[in-house]
């Protein structure tokens, strides 16, 4: 685990999709007008005969993936998260999840991550994929995770979604973290609360239990990067024994990382009081630039620091986060 | 006779003698199907007949595909893989049914499906590009209906098709003017259909749609285009060939008592006969 400021990477996933095309002749991709936003000029670049323009028909773009799925071809979808999962709903449940096929979407730019407005912030895209039967759902948490998820998801046999943060990714793993589909892996111990973190919050999540620590509360950091099928075996185990149990997620609080752990806590009868971070079933507006998102909508290392510390009850003002840059990241980019 | 047969299969074989005869086979199997229940998809049956047999005495077996965009026409497909001999469609719409009377994705005989309209034509779509990967000059017979041009994505699909010139695309476009609301052209104006799939840079033409020769004859000159894909705005009625069915009879969903069950399969049966005759 590198320490913050951290550094960033970009295209990590653009480089990683080449790199399978390259081992792989039934990669195919797949772009709603936004090939470069989405890191796939370079597989345009390498490999111009099995890329696809989809223009801005994602409808239609969803049920000719399914079909060349179908065909025994392995189609990755690529654009930003909100157009990838609300406009063309019906057509990757009808298309692609209910005949389980093995449909790559790849969704960019989750949450508040953007300053283009509630038309641009996938804030329910988790939800969405999440009740889809068949389908797993994927928010990594930085380059090193980015890098991986590429050759990760190739064989899984139905569809996937993946969620990924655009433009500078930071990297906040060591070279030798390995991610495992279908694995919440606990990155920072600690024992008196569980916090569950998904995609571009881990960031905040480590600020927060480092500073947290400093002050007699013991933090433990789960990353969840598979937020479908959640490992349960994870959640029960780290929520099982401490006094709060709290997820992060740059996502609506409804039907995200929060939702799905509940849910496994309640049907496992775990009685842990359980905070749920996330935009509060709100649209997100007014911004220049997501780190200005990420503190109006409690989305930062402060507010979770606070929802911990008042949720345990403990006296006094809450301890001032030490990097408040950390959320979103550095680097800016305008909205398409 | 697998269930999960379908008319791309290698190895399937058929042969359609008389593309006429086979319509009619359609019709009096549908009502045969439709029966039990005393209500179904009779209508698009009917007006689809002369496209389904066209279809498939056009289609090379175990090459070419067909694609059923709207699934509640899944009936003529599933009747015409009957009367060819490919299928046994006993239970159809009935419960535990693998037949479900708007097809799903273990529906047989089609390579494509769907009950939420409107989406066939993109699935078409990704057969052409994927056959066009591969070498493959399959065609693929494409049925759409006219309920469904109200829906956007048939026109992503058609902008796309063109653009890419799907040649191997052939649309079989069901204008039988029949929706759930009523006559299409209450709800919507969507007339010039073929005016507006020439726009979109496809070949299009009017065709009588229970002509079964001129169908058969319009899918032979979409074979011969080159560059650009097909659509036959096949012009048809929800009734046709069915002269006992009550006037009030309801185009999408045909009640069918057991009296006029009996009334159509005589009907039909005698027009069968007359046929060989």
């Amino acid at each position: 685990m590198r320490e913050p400021p951290y550094a960033t990477e970009l295209k990590p996933y653009g480089r990683a999709l080449v790199d399978l095309a390259r081992q792989r002749g039934d990669v195919l991709c797949l772009s709603g007008d936004l090939t470069r936003q989405t890191e796939v000029d370079l597989f345009q670049a390498e490999f111009p005969d099995r890329f696809i323009h989809g223009g801005m028909a994602e409808a239609n773009m969803m049920g000719m993936a399914g079909a060349l799925a179908r065909c025994g071809y392995l189609p990755f979808v690529h654009t930003f998260g909100v157009f990838a999962t609300r406009r063309p709903f019906d057509q990757i449940a009808n298309a692609i999840a209910y005949p389980n096929l093995p449909v790559r979407i790849i969704g960019f730019m989750p949450g508040v991550s953007t300053p283009g407005g509630p038309s641009h912030q996938a804030i329910d895209d988790v939800a969405l994929m999440r009740a889809l039967p068949n389908m797993t759902v994927v928010d990594v948490a930085d380059a090193v995770e980015t890098r991986q998820v590429v050759a990760a998801i190739a064989d899984v046999p139905g569809p996937v979604y993946v969620r990924l943060k655009r433009g500078e990714i930071p990297v906040i793993f060591d070279d030798d973290h390995v991610l495992r589909l279908g694995q919440a892996c606990v990155v920072s111990a600690g024992s008196d609360v569980a916090l569950f973190a998904s995609g571009m919050m881990l960031a905040a999540a480590l600020s927060a239990a480092r500073a947290l620590g400093g002050h007699g509360v013991s933090v433990c950091v789960i990353n969840v990067p598979t937020i479908k099928p959640l490992d349960s075996a994870a959640v029960l185990a780290a929520a099982g024994s401490v006094r709060l149990a709290v997820t992060a997620e740059n996502h609506s609080v409804i039907g995200g990382l929060g939702s799905a752990v509940a849910e496994t806590m309640a049907e496992a009868g775990l009685g842990c009081p359980l905070r749920r971070i996330g935009l509060r079933d709100t649209f997100a507006e007014g911004s220049l630039d997501a780190t200005y998102l990420f503190g109006k909508y409690g989305l930062s290392t402060s507010a979770l620091i606070e929802t911990i510390w008042s949720a345990l009850g403990q006296p006094g003002p809450a301890p001032a986060a030490p990097h408040a840059a950390t959320v979103a990241g550095s680097g800016e980019y305008s909205p398409v | 006779m697998s269930p999960t047969l379908r008319v791309s299969d290698p190895g399937i074989r058929w042969t359609v003698s008389d593309p006429r005869e086979l319509a009619l086979r359609i019709r009096l199997r549908a009502v045969q199907m439709v029966a039990p229940q005393g209500f179904g998809y009779l209508g698009q049956a009917l007006s689809s007949a002369e496209q389904v047999a066209a279809a498939f005495a056009t289609a090379r077996p175990g090459v070419d595909r067909l694609v059923c965009s709207p699934a509640h026409y899944i009936i003529g497909p599933f009747a015409a893989a009957a009367e060819l001999g490919l299928l046994d469609v006993s239970g159809y719409g009935q419960n535990g049914s693998g037949f479900e009377a708007i097809g799903t994705e273990r529906s047989p005989v089609v390579d494509y499906t769907c009950g939420s309209l409107g989406q066939g034509l993109s699935a078409a779509l990704g057969f052409a590009l994927a056959d066009r990967f591969r070498g493959s000059d399959a065609r693929i017979f494409t049925m759409v209906s006219d309920g469904e041009l109200e829906e956007g994505q048939v026109w992503e699909a058609a902008l796309f098709a063109a653009h890419h010139r799907l040649d191997a695309l052939v649309v079989l476009l069901d204008a039988n003017n029949s929706q759930v609301d009523g006559p299409v052209d209450t709800i919507t104006t969507i007339e010039p259909i073929a005016a507006k799939w020439s726009a979109f840079g496809w070949h299009a033409v009017d065709v009588d749609g229970h002509d079964v020769d001129a169908v058969c004859a319009a899918l032979a000159s979409a074979a011969a285009e080159r560059g650009r894909p097909s659509v036959l705005v096949c012009r048809t009625s929800t009734r046709h060939g069915l002269d006992c069915l009550p006037p009030e009879a309801d185009g999408h969903f045909i009640k069918l008592t057991p009296d006029l069950a009996q009334a159509a399969i005589s009907e039909l049966t005698a027009k069968l006969e007359a046929l060989r005759a």
